[in-house]
């Protein structure tokens, strides 16, 4: 099946979240669950999440309203997250998506469409927490 | 008392200590819920076999966190700046998993150091479920040392 790939969505922010402030059950419980432990509180001061805490943290809206026909069904291909400043309890966070790429890749199964979406998501200082690109796959 | 590993402590092809868990059906239903991925296809088999997959699987996520422990327990001193993993199958939970790492490449910069990492999840078998990679800071000699 050919797939039609509209480029035109590329850098269209298609949601921006402001959350709730993190709490420090959050924080715990998703530790706790997850087993990615807790770092250690630099001199004993705030809670500091656990790294990837932050794929917890999203927007209102997972995928853009228009999207392109790439074909029946999506799957979570890949995920890469560049870390940058830690999470504490009280942050209020903000999270913005925007389609970081669209691209066509042929292989044995056929042809499938790749779809990128980046999370950019700061704290209450404008300080960059987290760069997540999550590549979703259709074929 | 052994003490965290450095920077110096490390050479490429220094290989972590290995993992080896079962996630049940009932902490993948409660990871989804913490990390907020109310999907079926986490919650139970049925709901999943209702969007065509054979049962309920585990979120990559879940499988991420699975790396970041294995690094925080082989580098406890370490901080994880990145962190990328392909998913190339179903991660079911009720299976064997082994996560196991190593390092590829030192980097000494005037950023401070690093280590690349090469990451691994699979199955008891050995076929690949999940692979990625990891950039941790770590301080440059070990805290003893110091």
């Amino acid at each position: 099946m050919a797939i039609s790939l509209d480029r035109s969505i590329v850098g269209v922010e298609f949601d921006r979240t402001v959350c709730e402030p993190v709490t420090e059950t959050e924080i715990r419980t998703y530790s706790a669950i997850s087993g990615d432990p807790l770092p250690p509180s630099p001199g004993g001061g705030a809670l500091v999440a656990a790294p990837t805490f932050v794929v917890s943290v999203r927007g209102k809206k997972f995928m853009p309203p228009k999207l392109p026909n790439l074909g029946a069904a999506g799957f979570d291909a890949g995920k890469d997250i560049e870390f940058g400043e830690p999470i504490h309890p009280g942050d209020v966070l903000t999270v913005v998506s925007t389609v970081h790429d669209v691209y066509e890749k042929t292989g044995r199964s056929g042809t499938m469409a790749f779809l990128v979406l980046r999370a950019v998501i700061t704290n209450q200082r404008g300080d960059q927490v987290a760069v997540i690109d999550q590549k979703m796959m259709f074929r | 008392m052994a003490h965290p590993i450095g920077f110096t402590d490390l050479d490429v092809g220094h290989e972590f200590p290995r993992l080896q868990l079962t996630l049940s059906s009932e902490q993948v239903q409660q990871y989804a819920l913490a990390a907020h991925m109310p999907g079926g296809r986490f919650m139970s088999d049925a709901a999943a076999q209702r969007e065509g997959l054979p049962g309920q699987i585990v979120p990559g996520n879940l499988s991420m966190a699975l790396f970041a422990r294995l690094i925080a327990e082989a580098l406890p001193a370490g901080v994880l700046r990145r962190l990328n993993a392909t998913f190339r199958a179903l991660v079911r939970p009720g299976q064997v998993l082994v996560v196991h790492g190593v390092v590829t490449e030192k980097h000494c910069t005037e950023a401070g150091e690093s280590v690349e990492c090469d990451l691994v999840l699979e199955s008891a078998e050995g076929d690949r479920l999940v692979t990625g990679t990891a950039t941790v800071r770590l301080s440059g000699e070990s805290p003893t040392a110091r």
